[in-house]
């Protein structure tokens, strides 16, 4: 139930398009793309970890761009292409972003993992060759509490090595 | 023993490619059919009686199916201790901090159960309230808990040796006084529980914690069901950090919920309830008096420490313990005297966080460099004087079988170019050391020790069920990767089954800084028993004797003619036919005085072994803003032996992140009363990516007799030595002693201008 009492909103039927799939959903309006991502197409490697833009472990890529999605309203996301963590292997290969975080140990915990790594894809699609200092402020959106981002930083700059 | 195959290799993490895809579930991501949602009535009022609480308007609202108040509770309270039993997790009579648990409902859907809480009306009777632990130990301050006279929650007194004789003779004397503000663990997930009830009377819980067994035991106690029927069982758990460790009443209030609806009820705090209503850590008022010799040798250490302990015990004796057990793990004291005061106040439970070594290693290690420059000695000397050596005993009785303490402060000193730079960079800029000894372990009584079993597959794979928990350092990958060395096999050749209380036997938990030493002892030694079997089973079916037989590669051969060999596979057929299936089995408890009680006999060994640290770090002080930044770390580690280097790093790293860069220069909580006023990530500031300096981190080895391949834990490190590290790097830069954390701009600034008038 959203709303003071049922009756005043009405939900919505939206279409997204997430990791090449279109999916139409019955939505609240004031529903956020984080909220519709995890709890209506079960996407739950998007994380939410503080719902008002500070932490950035929601963030996905919308038109490529990361996106904090607890700040985006879904009805926005509507035409386009978003790309969730799901969305990043391709036919079972790792990216080589997702590669290289597994292969330098840069990731702990993991609860902020997917966030880091859109974003790092992101980052190396739009400057492929970023010095240490271009990655630190590319990933300084998303809040690491484990690793103190030493090899987070060596895995983005591995990877774009390896492109 | 075999040689190393895997141990001491970087190997990547069994839970790695599950968490970079996405796939790696944590507890508020998972469903169950006709689960339902729960929210969390809390307390608007620091402090108050509860005289009435009316739930017939909420229970009304469609979708609403439960509500529970603390009627439903049976006024069971909780402490970690039987003699600390006064938490109250879903409270009936008295709320004691804004944030507490006063009721909860679980609904079709978060929406409903949110509209739900509007409509509880509770009526309270407001009391005064106290929110300063000195204030409150004063005659005449509100009491908070009927049985503490002035709030005193817990007090340890600890004496060793002629303190008095030893002050009268010491060389130099000094006092200072170091005091913070609370901080918080931010676990970048916030608290989520999910709890399901069956019929027959099972209880299910996922909720992160660093303890499965742990959180059974309460839930069992509190309940009063058999353990068997209390099943906690694993899920990835988003950073624990200490904050995960003992029960908290959302996990209890989600089974009320569960048990009461027959239907499975999950909730997921906000990350304002995440700081406002599970744990933080503790504030404290540290007065240390110490004594030297003329060459800086410690002769008498005199501490008083208050601790601000909130509004219940949590793991209070512990607490108040801990800080001076790490002084005394890291330098020789001959003459000492603790107090250890944990004091009630109206806020929220503290817990433990990093031996809570803020103002208190932080301000002892400054305290160490005043020293150090009254007495004309480099830093560096006062340490080596003072740091413990391997053989030595712990002012409280605890031997020490491993120590590179001495080893770590030469590396740091070395490889950060100390000798160059103390005292001779420009002005604004300053280098500071800190040192540190750790507990491995502690006495838990029953819950100290781990065992795990290790069976294999007819095809030669091998499963290892262990009570080990993971909350991100990689204790799991850490176990496999021990089971999978003794067994010959690659990392991939184990599955590993973890962090259940029903499947898995009793283990300490991610706690203490004990699972490498202790769950990790005990993987090595079911995985060497069935190394044992299949090598007794072998040796029939190759023809030679079982010492001249090795493990390599699922295979079994000679070791002398390798190309005499069986599949690992074929073996395990035939134990099975034998009537003989190869199951090993193992434990290990450390060797600790088992009579050693935190308050009442602080004597004795306290734990199997201890670590040793020590860092070096470079800042730079901005003289018109006050800003430090810290710009390198060189520090070293003894963890023993690297299971994983990769992982070690990995720990170091972060610890230079929390302990360093967040805890001594960021974090700190706002008060107005019992009103937090930054329980949110925009104002409560955690280190980003850009405040992070340049790490070295160097991994000393000292092959411990007791731990597994001589490893013992790299969990605690920056975390206790980046404090002083840092104050004495801004007092190199720009001359000045900041004796409270976190050391803010505003601080630094005053601190120059009383400097300035001064001179």
């Amino acid at each position: 139930m959203r709303g003071e009492g049922s009756e005043r909103m009405e939900k919505r039927l939206i279409r997204l398009l997430v990791n090449g799939d279109q999916h139409d959903v019955a939505i609240w309006p004031n529903e956020t793309l984080v909220e519709v991502i995890r709890d209506r197409l079960e996407l739950t490697g998007t994380k939410m970890g503080c719902g008002e833009g500070a932490c950035g472990t929601c963030t996905v890529l919308v038109e490529g761009r990361p996106v904090r999605s607890c700040l985006t309203l879904a009805v926005e996301a509507q035409g386009k292409e978003i790309v969730t963590i799901e969305g990043l292997a391709e036919g079972g290969d790792l990216h080589p972003v997702q590669k290289a975080f597994v292969q330098r140990g840069a990731i702990q915990c993991g609860f902020c993992s997917p966030a880091m790594i859109l974003t790092g894809k992101a980052l190396l699609e739009e400057n492929p060759h970023p010095t240490d200092d271009e990655v630190r402020r590319a990933i300084s959106g998303v809040v690491c509490r484990c690793t103190g981002y030493a090899k987070i930083v060596e895995a983005v700059l591995a990877a774009a090595g390896e492109e | 023993m075999p040689e190393h195959t895997l141990v001491g290799q970087r190997v990547v993490r069994i839970d790695s490619q599950a968490k970079a895809t996405g796939e790696a579930r944590y507890t508020a991501d998972l469903t169950l059919p006709r689960m339902l949602f729960g929210k969390v009535l809390r307390s608007p009022h620091a402090h108050a009686r509860i005289l009435h609480i009316d739930t017939s308007k909420a229970e009304k609202l469609r979708g609403v199916k439960v509500v529970v108040t603390g009627k439903d509770a049976a006024g069971v309270k909780w402490g970690v201790f039987r003699y600390t039993r006064d938490h109250e997790l879903l409270t009936a009579d008295k709320v004691r901090y804004i944030g507490e648990d006063v009721a909860a409902i679980a609904a079709e859907d978060e929406e409903t159960a949110l509209e739900a809480l509007e409509l509880i009306d509770v009526e309270y009777e407001v009391l005064p309230a106290v929110f300063d632990p000195l204030e409150a130990m004063k005659g005449g301050a509100p009491q908070i808990h009927d049985h503490a006279e002035n709030n005193v929650n817990i007090h340890v007194p600890i004496e060793i040796g002629d303190v008095d004789r030893a002050f009268d003779e010491a060389y130099y004397v000094r006092e200072d006084r170091f005091v913070d503000t609370e901080y918080t663990y931010c676990q970048i997930e916030p608290y989520a529980v999910l709890a399901s009830y069956d019929s027959a009377g099972n209880l299910e819980i996922w909720t992160p914690n660093a303890s499965p067994h742990t959180k059974a035991k309460a839930l069992s106690n509190l309940l009063e069901k058999p353990l068997n029927k209390v099943r906690v069982r694993r899920i990835n758990t988003g950073g624990a950090f200490g904050g995960r460790s003992d029960i908290f009443p959302g996990e209890f209030i989600a089974a009320l919920l569960a048990m009461k609806a027959g239907r499975p009820v999950k909730m997921v705090y906000t990350r304002e309830e995440s700081f406002t209503s599970v744990r933080q850590a503790h504030s404290m008022v540290v007065d240390s008096k110490i004594g030297v010799t003329k060459d800086g040798r410690l002769l008498a250490s005199e501490i008083k420490l208050v601790l601000d302990g909130g509004a219940y015990s949590s793991t209070g004796p512990i607490a108040t313990s801990v800080p001076f057990l790490v002084w005394e793990e890291t330098y020789r004291l001959p003459n000492a005297r603790f107090n250890g005061y944990r004091v009630y106040t109206n806020k929220l439970v503290r817990g433990m966080y990093r031996c809570h070594g803020r103002a208190f290693h932080g301000g002892l290690g400054m305290q160490l460099d005043m020293i150090a420059e009254e007495l004309g000695i480099d830093p560096l000397e006062i340490q080596l004087r003072n740091a413990l050596q391997t053989g030595e005993t712990q002012a409280t009785g605890s031997r020490i079988i491993s120590c590179g303490l001495t080893e770590a402060l030469e590396a740091a000193a070395e490889r950060s170019g100390w000798k160059e730079k103390r005292g001779k960079l420009p002005y604004g800029r300053g280098v500071g050391m800190g040192a540190n000894g750790m507990m491995v372990g502690f006495p838990m009584g029953i819950r100290g020790g781990s065992a795990a079993i290790v069976k294999f597959n007819e095809d030669g794979g091998a499963t290892l069920i262990s009570g080990v928990v993971d909350n991100g350092q990689g204790n799991e990958s850490m176990v496999v990767q021990i089971a999978a060395d003794v067994l010959g096999l690659g990392m991939e050749g184990i599955n590993l089954v973890s962090a259940d209380s029903e499947v898995t036997p009793l283990d300490q938990g991610a706690y203490s800084q004990a699972a490498t030493f202790v769950s990790g002892n005990a993987a090595r030694a079911a995985a060497m028993d069935a190394r044992e079997q299949i090598l007794d089973i072998a040796s029939d079916m190759l023809d030679a004797l079982p010492e001249e037989l090795e493990l390599k590669g699922g295979k079994v051969q000679v070791r002398e003619r390798p190309e005499r060999n069986v599949w690992l596979g074929k073996v395990i057929r035939q134990a099975l036919i034998d009537n003989a299936p190869v199951v090993g089995k193992g434990s290990y408890m450390p060797k600790v005085d088992q009579s050693r009680e935190w308050v009442s006999n602080p004597r004795g060994q306290h734990a199997g072994t201890f670590s040793f640290g020590a860092v070096v770090a470079e800042v730079e002080v901005d003289t018109e803003t006050g800003q430090v930044r810290v710009t390198n770390v060189t520090g070293a580690h003894d963890c023993g032996f690297a299971i994983n280097p990769m992982a070690v790093e990995g720990q170091l790293e972060g610890s230079v992140a929390s302990g360093g860069v967040g805890a001594t220069l960021l974090e700190e909580h706002v008060w107005d009363g019992g009103q937090m006023l930054n329980a949110n990530m925009l104002e409560y500031k955690v280190p980003l990516s850009v405040d992070m300096p340049q790490i070295v981190p160097i991994i000393v080895e000292t092959i411990d007799p007791e731990g597994p391949f001589g490893a013992k834990e790299a969990g605690l490190w920056g975390s206790m030595n980046m404090f002083q590290a840092i104050g004495n790097a801004v007092y190199d830069a720009v001359g000045v002693w900041i004796k409270e954390f976190p050391i803010t701009p505003d601080k630094v600034l005053r601190a120059l201008e009383e400097k300035e008038r001064g001179s």
